[in-house]
């Protein structure tokens, strides 16, 4: 009887404090997921045991991953220099060069698709089947999309590129759209009534009223492709992930490895830091709002 | 007697599914008129232009523009429209604004290859010469004052040579003397290209000066005032 009072009071005593309570319903719900998905506290322990070893293992990094030569590089390496043609910086190149075609060919593909799914560019019944078409590319994650190109073209960067070429239309397509439906009323008005045709409206006056933004998510994009583009590489699409793999599936060379991991690290990071500081170049307020240009974004000491 | 550029025949216009904002407009215009539009904010004058313009459909009666009630079909370039904040485009230079006056006569080929004829650029080069910005030719649209922006606005219309322009408060927020000079280039149009002018402004005094006629919004219903009584000496007007 009075433990039925307990439960009774300590249930009003949570009812005035509702924050408690969605806490409390949050950790169980958490609890209750986990418990079907067989996650306990051994296999946790198990794991975490399996992480010690493999990091005594990794450390410290073998860094001869930028010094030994790739016989086995795919494609072979043909420079004399066994810097050039270590598995640290073929790739690291193959990444760089995956993610610049990829954001290239995605760019120019993925433009004209979101202008066309543009709700103030096109009309409604064109933009909402390109919303879709857009939306279909990015059902896929750029992993599953490696994997399948893989099994289309073969092992290598070629399977890379069609991926993350692919999932970019996808990803900047829907950028694209939303700066452009976010470009004034009043442009547009001006170049419908004066007679000019969809695609002129949108060359015209649209994009290079959205540019700024544009390019600063053409920046972004090709850092995200540099991040994904190691990832790929996991499933034999080229790049960094592919030589991580190799040293990862047979041979368990976690201190090669975790040199890979760091080289890619330093890499994600200056580009980053280079990115970040050209997009604050076209993102900027209202009044300081500059032309945006190709030499500003390759030579940015050369435009002021 | 000439065919008007312009024809209203009991025109109501506001949006779809409201009321009307004004009813029942009768109105003519000829090349080379100026007609000038008063009223308080908010009464219906950019509905109308847009109207005009063909950007929102009348709600009731006929709207002809070179006799032509669909004005899709109309030539390209026939309607040239100068909205409230000028619709320019901000990143672009002065040139490339004013050139955009020229793309209704542009090429599929000139469109797609983005490449305006030499016509085309030196027409370009004249108006910005003409409204007095061709030292700020390279400059972008957005580091320039509202003044030089709203000459920009008319050297795109001077190189497009419409039929029919719309100017919505395209002198307002200026001081006098770039009021002027926006107003002279502006009227060069009517006067030296028989463009048909519809302008609308705050200032009753300023429409009186340089319109042919001016019409005024007031209970639902666009009056026409007696025709103007002073005019600017520059403008040629003799009263």
């Amino acid at each position: 009887m009075a433990e039925r009072g307990r439960l009774a009071s300590t249930w009003l005593m949570l009812r005035k404090r509702p924050r408690l309570l969605t806490l409390i319903g949050l950790g169980l719900l958490a609890i209750l997921v986990a418990l079907h998905l067989q996650i306990t506290g051994p296999s946790l322990a198990q794991g975490f045991d399996n992480l010690l070893v493999i990091l005594a293992e990794a450390w410290p990094p073998d860094f001869s991953v930028l010094t030994n030569r790739a016989s086995w590089a795919n494609p072979p390496c043909n420079f004399e220099s066994d810097v050039l043609c270590s598995p640290a910086v073929i790739g690291l190149v193959q990444t760089l060069e995956i993610a610049f075609l990829a954001t290239l060919f995605g760019m120019v593909l993925s433009l004209p698709l979101a202008t066309m799914a543009a709700h103030n560019l096109s009309p409604a019944w064109l933009s909402s089947a390109m919303r879709s078409l857009l939306a279909a590319f990015r059902v896929l994650p750029s992993l599953i999309w490696a994997l399948l190109f893989v099994i289309i073209v073969g092992i290598g960067p070629l399977a890379g590129v069609l991926a993350m070429t692919l999932y970019t239309i996808g990803y900047l397509g829907k950028l694209q759209y939303e700066a452009l439906e976010g470009v004034g009323r009043q442009p547009l008005e001006a170049a419908r009534a004066m007679g000019l045709s969809r695609a002129q409206v949108a060359r015209y006056f649209a994009i290079p009223e959205a540019s700024n933004s544009l390019l600063s998510q053409l920046l972004f994009m090709f850092e995200y492709n540099v991040r994904h583009g190691s990832v790929v590489g996991l499933v034999g699409a080229g790049g960094i992930g592919w030589y991580m793999q190799y040293y990862l599936a047979p041979f368990r060379l976690y201190d090669r490895v975790l040199a890979l991991l760091i080289v890619l690290y330093v890499t994600v990071v200056i580009i980053d830091a280079v990115s970040l500081r050209l997009r604050r170049r076209f993102i900027e307020s209202d009044e300081q709002m500059r032309r945006p240009n190709w030499r500003g974004v390759f030579l940015p000491w050369k435009s002021d | 007697m000439p065919e008007p550029i312009l024809r209203l025949t009991g025109v109501d216009i506001g949006f779809a599914g409201e009321e009307a904002l004004v009813h029942e407009i009768n109105l003519e215009a000829y090349a080379g008129e100026v007609i000038g539009l008063n009223g308080v904010s908010g009464i219906g004058k950019t509905t109308l232009l847009r109207t005009l313009a063909g950007l929102v459909p009348p709600l009731i009666g006929e709207l002809e523009v070179l006799g032509q009630s669909d004005l899709s079909q109309l030539p390209r370039g026939s309607i040239g429209y100068i909205p409230q904040r000028l619709g320019l485009v901000h990143h672009q230079t002065v040139g490339y604004n004013a050139l955009m006056g020229a793309l209704p006569g542009a090429s599929w080929w000139q469109t797609l290859l983005s490449l305006p004829s030499g016509e085309m650029r030196q027409a370009a080069r004249d108006a910005v010469e003409a409204v007095g910005l061709s030292e700020k030719m390279l400059d972008p649209v957005s580091l320039l004052s509202g003044g030089e922006q709203r000459r920009v606005a008319v050297a795109r219309s001077l190189v497009q040579r419409p039929r029919l322009l719309l100017a919505d408060e395209c002198l307002g927020e200026l001081d006098e003397t770039t009021s002027e000079t926006v107003a002279v280039q502006l009227l060069s149009l009517a006067r030296e290209h028989d463009t048909c002018i519809v302008l609308v402004d705050h200032s009753p005094a300023r429409t009186a000066a340089l319109c042919d006629r001016v019409l005024n919004f007031r209970r639902g219903r666009l009056v026409e005032d007696e025709p103007g009584l002073i005019r600017l000496p520059m403008l040629g007007g003799d009263n």
